[in-house]
């Protein structure tokens, strides 16, 4: 594990951080490229490898109805049998410039950007990936917050009485809550709290917060908790690793030789120190399910982009699925720069300037 | 006489049977029969708690989406049962409870169809005063483009395709999308309310085609193609006031539908909301508690609220049993080696437990157990057994053993079963076969597709299932009408087989000529008597192993009025259903 | 100052190992380190009543993953036969449901719905699948991850730099949704295999390949401070070549750390492939799999044994390899304890 550290005899300039950034940007806009051309792969090379044909992919596009020569028809208009660098570029346009979709007669718009045409209910995924992330990011947002206060704070408090009752307990705990996965502690607790007690909401209820925020949360509490449980115990754990290991640093004596109070020592050099690895991995972590909180959703039925996924995948809407892996990778490594960019401001070893 | 064929069969057994049929054409239901008793199966054959009471939400919700709302796109029971509220077709089935639903009534036109030619052209006349929702009239022209529409499958691809398999089309015939100033003579509109229909050949059952949802008129200055279901123009009592696609859409009262017009539909609620992607069992658990009204999918309660209600007899009091003109089975093909020998398709039928086969679609309230093909509510349905399967229906291992020494396969054999994947039930049908199966060394591959390639890609294109030696394939159809035709001419005739066919196995010149001769025959028991043909002749060839008559278990909306189960659709009626203001 | 290809940890292992090769802050001497360690190692282990609980737990599991024929022939059914005189045909369910449905010395974790199949066979069975797909993965990963990360530590410069955007590339993927979609897109024969043996190499190809990041990124850590060190130096002067220095002096160094992520490796993976099967795209029934199961077992969730019982198997399991992997870095590097 490391944080950034400055290199040692290498002097910081207050115009590196603009050089720093576009360095990152660029690194970001060039991996955006290699996820989306392993993406596009995956969805159009793969099948074709494993003996599908571009009929086959056309024929999910004219429905069961269709005459084979149809079916041809379609997948020579659509390019299907265009070589798929061709293909690759053309979808890629139209992220950036949107596409049209030559169905015969109709030839039907996919406004910038275009994520994909879904085969199956036949329109453009990019306003479906919008209508689904509010859920996402309320689930999310909602169980980030829960995971990150009860995690670090348990996690510093261990820190701090190592060894303590309260430590055994709750490293035993965080121990068990990483080794429960989602899909069973959540249909546990929709089997308890909900089927069983009646307290909480049962699966696919959500409200928007806006149209109503109070049944937006009492909605949500039962998959924020069921999420949050899994995320706090490793955050918990990381945590109190990483206190560990900062309070027995060098500049942690400095500190208590310079005679500053212990409060003061551990909220203000260890838990900064501790909390540099954190910040890495809340970005990643809280990127990654907004991208699709595939368990979570799918367990408690709520219509988010994980959910929206896996049921692309079950009626192999590849478009659906392409959209929102791509979606995904863009939340990650957006997250990456944020979290870089955030280094500068809580580990003390950075200073951009 | 060739008129109104098998209309006239289904009205007759409707009288015959005079199942406490109430309010013949709809308007009034507290003239006759019907109970306000909440018993287990009240709504069936019955109007259970019958009111005209208007006013108040009735809350559907739905596991799914549909293919479309649109009515030249759509080919789901439910979706044609529900789209009654904003859509009126040329004719319509009587919403009555019990088999007079199986009769064809008159919607949109002043009469059923009139012959002439025999059986070739068929003239209908609209009502008058007809308009759509913003008031603009409703003209035959407007029928005539929905059914010019919905048959370019490339655009509309879910809808039936009987219209351009009937219609005395033109060669090159171009539809409304490739040109817009399209036009045929197979279908002709001598005035504003008068539309003829010009046939390849003679049919007798044309009024099924006109209730058809592609007989709703759609306003050609307002189709958009497939994004028409976004907005789709209401010509029935209710219109969309919002339509979010994948997530829920309202109807709400159509102010310019005059019930004058329209004698067959009370139109009770004032609104009505769709909630689409629910999960089952939150949608079981709603229903049961009050929060949702009706299950959309008429498929019934899953397993765990079926546990619920079945225990608790309060809770079995609200529920219905119907059962839907639909059978569950397997198609066996016979150009697989070894089951390309009858004897080893006939031990496969033999030796299958058909109490298992049953088990997975939900046992004793999920259906019964077929010995052939036609469902009992549809008229010319025969009993029969060719392989009885032993006393308690779970396969007669002698008579398979016999079966597998005749085809030369002693030892049994290996073959492999395809199955729509995402379908559970289908799922634990293939397990439940490879169980019984290979009680006579019937080794079963298991191998799943999806539902939305199965038939075009998969087990549906018959190149791809002989090169990958597909033995057994899971199969299902439900009669698009009660009618022999309706439920033999896709999964029977041979000459449908391309890729994306529903007949996975049947390949007979016999079969195919009996489907003919029953199309053309004038004699009503003659043609009865033509489908129990087929029946057993597809039978003896052993190339399907029917599963199973479905029923579902459903349960009653606590508060809904007027309430029964048509079955035409095997689903309580959603055109007739209202909502108790008390 | 070089911030932009600093190693960082990511969320997937539980807790990040505690040295920092690049460090200049860390005092030396803090590091694994020879044999004598190795001993003050074992005895740590030994004292830790967790890790070594966890320990027996994992050896019982390989042993009932291996003998599972066996346990099922003594105490149970074949995992895929129906016993359909345990079930109510109305209702569909096992006909005692208290405490759990069928449960009985017959039946001795009940039996499943609609078709009765013996719960405890299907539990047995679907510890080899888990097993097995869990350690041949997280061996891939281990082996792809290592080269990857000797490799980029050792040479450095443009193959470091590559190497190094790769793994960030794998980083960036959305792993979960990315394994679902490339499991649901293999058709049901390809690359001339068919059945559970496709899925399975599938599984292990899938978890393994997008995993390889993380052991990668800290292999590469230890090697580029390895590679500094005094007696890499002296071997070097004495004439040694790249392979040599690789393979005799860092590749020992990194037996430690390599242990302690894999074992950490084997419970993650194990829930990944508990989580693919739950989702519908990992062995096809009617194969026992423990997330298989809890899939089926969404749709009878009124009967609590059903849910239950593979649940605990994945708690148990997965629960063991953490204790036993936890120990096992307390052990290894106490600074974190």
């Amino acid at each position: 594990m490391a944080g950034p550290g400055p290199r040692p005899g290498r002097p910081s300039r207050p115009d590196i951080v603009v050089t720093y950034l576009g360095r990152r940007l660029i690194g970001a806009v060039l991996m955006l490229l290699v996820v989306s051309m392993v993406t596009f792969a995956i969805f159009f090379v793969v099948p074709l490898v494993a003996g599908g044909s571009s009929e086959n992919l056309a024929a999910r596009y004219v429905g069961r109805t269709a005459g084979s020569e149809e079916v041809a028809d379609t997948a020579e208009r659509l390019g299907f049998n265009d070589p798929l660098p061709v293909q690759y570029g053309r979808w890629l346009k139209g992220i950036v410039a949107g596409d049209e979709y030559d169905l015969g007669p109709s030839v039907e718009r996919c406004p910038a950007p275009c994520f994909g045409y879904s085969f199956i209910n036949r329109s453009p995924v990019w306003p479906e990936l919008l209508d689904r992330l509010p859920v996402t990011l309320s689930l999310v947002v909602g169980a980030a917050t829960i995971w990150l206060l009860a995690g670090v704070s348990i996690g510093v408090l261990s820190a701090l009485r190592r060894g303590s009752v309260f430590d055994r307990a709750a490293m035993g705990v965080a121990l068990g809550g990483v080794s429960l996965p989602i899909f069973f502690t959540g249909l546990l607790s929709l089997v308890i709290f909900s089927y069983g007690l009646g307290w909480t909401a049962p699966g696919s209820s959500f409200t928007p917060l806006l149209e109503n925020p109070a049944q937006w949360a009492y909605n949500l509490i039962l998959p924020w908790v069921t999420l949050a449980f899994l995320f706090a115990a490793i955050y918990a754990r990381l945590t109190r690793a990483g206190m560990l290991e900062t309070m027995s640093e060098d500049y942690i004596r400095t500190a208590r030789a310079k005679g500053l109070p212990e409060r003061r020592v551990v909220m203000k050099h260890g838990l900064r120190g501790a909390l540099t690895p954190i910040v890495t991995i809340f970005g990643l972590d809280v990127s990654l399910l907004m991208g699709g909180a595939v368990l979570t959703e799918s367990t408690f039925s709520l219509p988010g982009l994980g959910k929206y996924a896996i049921d692309a995948i079950t009626t192999n809407d590849l478009p659906k699925v392409m959209g929102v892996t791509m979606l995904t990778a863009f939340f990650v490594v957006f997250a990456n720069l944020i979290v870089d960019i955030v280094y500068g401001v809580v580990d003390p070893r950075v200073r951009l300037g | 006489m060739k008129k109104r064929l098998v209309g006239a069969v289904a009205m007759s057994t409707a009288l015959a049977l005079t199942i406490a049929a109430c309010g013949g054409d709809g308007g009034d239901p507290d003239d006759s029969g019907g109970t306000a008793t909440a018993e287990f199966d009240a709504a069936t054959g019955q109007v259970f708690n019958a009111s005209d009471e208007q006013g108040g939400t009735l809350r559907y919700a739905i596991t799914e989406d549909w293919d479309s709302v649109d009515p030249g796109d759509t080919y789901y029971g439910l979706s044609w049962n529900l789209l009654r509220l904003y859509g009126r077709t040329l004719t319509m089935f009587n919403p009555v409870p019990g088999q007079g639903s199986a009769e064809v009534i008159p919607d949109l036109a002043e009469s059923l169809g009139e012959p002439s030619d025999d059986g070739r052209t068929w003239t209908y006349v609209l009502r008058e005063g007809l308009v759509y929702e913003d008031g603009t009239p409703i003209t035959s022209q407007d029928v005539k483009y929905a059914v010019m529409r919905s048959i370019h499958k490339e655009v509309l691809v879910n809808g039936p395709t009987y219209f351009g398999d009937a219609l005395a089309l033109e060669e090159g015939f171009e539809s409304p999308y490739e040109n817009p100033d399209t036009d045929t003579a197979a279908i002709e509109t001598p005035d504003d309310r008068t539309i003829v229909f010009h046939l390849k050949e003679p049919f007798g059952g044309f009024d099924f085609f006109a209730q058809l949802p592609q007989t709703a008129p759609v306003p050609q200055d307002k189709d958009t193609g497939i994004r028409y279901r976004d907005h789709v123009v209401a010509s029935g009592p209710y219109m969309f006031e919002e339509y979010n696609e994948d997530a829920n859409f309202t109807l709400v009262r159509n102010p310019n539908w005059d019930p004058a017009t329209d004698p067959n539909r009370p139109a009770l609620p004032d609104r009505i909301e769709v909630t689409l992607n629910v999960n089952q069992d939150d949608l079981d658990n709603q229903i049961l508690s009050g929060d949702l009204d009706v299950d959309l999918a008429g498929n019934g309660i899953a397993a765990a609220a079926r546990t619920r209600v079945i225990n608790d007899p309060a809770l079995l009091a609200q529920a219905d049993n119907p059962a839907a003109p639909r059978l569950w089975y397997t198609s066996i093909n016979p150009h697989v080696a070894p089951l390309d020998n009858i004897e080893c398709r006939k031990a496969i039928l033999f030796a299958a437990d058909r109490t298992s086969y049953l088990t997975a679609y939900g046992g004793q309230y999920g259906g019964d157990i077929p010995t052939h093909l036609l469902p009992p509510q549809i008229p010319g349905s025969q009993e029969f057994d060719l392989y009885p399967a032993g006393p308690d229906n779970t396969g007669d291992l002698e008579a398979a053993q016999a079966a597998l020494d005749a085809c030369g396969q002693p030892e049994g054999f290996a073959t492999k079963m395809a199955f729509r994947s995402d379908r559970p039930a289908e799922q634990q049908t293939a397990e439940a076969l490879q169980q019984s199966l290979g009680r006579v060394g019937i080794e079963l591959e298991l191998v799943g597709y999806p539902t939305g390639d199965y038939f075009s890609t998969y087990a549906g294109d018959p190149e791809f299932r002989d090169s990958e030696s597909l033995g057994l394939m899971t199969n299902g159809w439900q009669s698009d009408w009660a009618d022999g035709f309706g439920f033999f001419s896709q999964i029977v005739d041979s000459r449908t087989i391309r890729p994306g066919s529903s007949n996975l196995s049947v390949y007979l010149d016999e079969v195919d000529q009996l489907l003919d001769q029953a199309v053309a025959q004038t004699d009503l028991d003659a043609q009865q008597a033509i489908w129990a043909q087929i029946d057993q002749r597809v039978m003896e060839e052993a190339v399907i192993l029917p599963g199973v008559f479905s029923k579902a278990l459903t349960v009653r909306p606590q508060n809904g009025t007027n309430i029964f189960v048509n079955e035409a659709y095997g689903q309580y009626d959603y055109m007739m259903m209202g909502v108790d203001q008390g | 100052m070089a911030i932009g290809s600093e190693p960082r940890t990511t969320g997937k292992l539980a807790v990040p190992i505690g040295t920092d090769p690049v460090d200049p802050s860390r005092a030396p001497g803090t590091r694994i380190e020879g044999r004598s360690l190795r001993q003050v190692a074992w005895r740590r282990l030994r004292r830790d009543r967790g890790a070594m609980a966890g320990a027996v737990v994992v050896i019982l599991l390989i042993l009932m993953a291996v003998f599972a024929p066996l346990i099922v022939d003594l105490l149970g059914h074949p995992p895929n036969e129906f016993h359909q005189d345990t079930i109510d045909p109305a209702t569909q369910l096992p006909e005692f449901r208290f405490p759990f449905g069928g449960f009985s010395a017959e039946y001795l974790m009940g039996v499943e719905p609609p078709f009765g199949r013996d719960i405890f066979s299907r539990i047995i069975y679907g510890s080899r699948i888990s097993l097995l797909i869990a350690f041949l993965a997280t061996m891939l990963s281990v082996v792809l991850g290592s080269t990857m990360g000797v490799i980029a530590g050792y040479f450095g410069g443009w193959v470091d730099t590559v190497i190094s955007r790769a793994m960030d590339v794998f980083l960036a993927f959305p792993i979960l949704v990315f394994a679902i979609a490339l499991a649901g897109v293999v058709p049901d024969r390809a690359f001339g295999l068919s059945g559970d043996t496709l899925r399975i190499v599938l599984l292990i190809f899938i978890i393994g390949f997008f995993n390889w990041g993380y052991i990668a990124r800290i292999i590469r850590g230890q090697t580029l401070s390895l590679r500094e060190r005094e007696f890499v130096d002296a071997a070097r002067s004495l004439g040694a070549r790249g392979p040599y220095i690789i393979f005799k002096e860092i590749v020992p160094n990194l037996i430690a750390p390599i242990v302690i992520y894999s074992t950490l490796l084997i419970p993650t993976n194990i829930i990944f492939e508990a989580a693919l099967s739950f989702l519908g795209v990992g062995i096809r029934p009617p194969t026992a799999t423990w997330g298989g199961m809890l899939s089926e077992a969404v749709r009878y969730y009124t009967l609590p044994h059903f849910v239950f019982w593979p649940g605990l198997a994945i708690f148990i399991t997965v629960l063991s390899f953490n204790l036993f992997g936890d120990g096992l870095r307390d052990a290894l590097d106490p600074k974190t304890r």
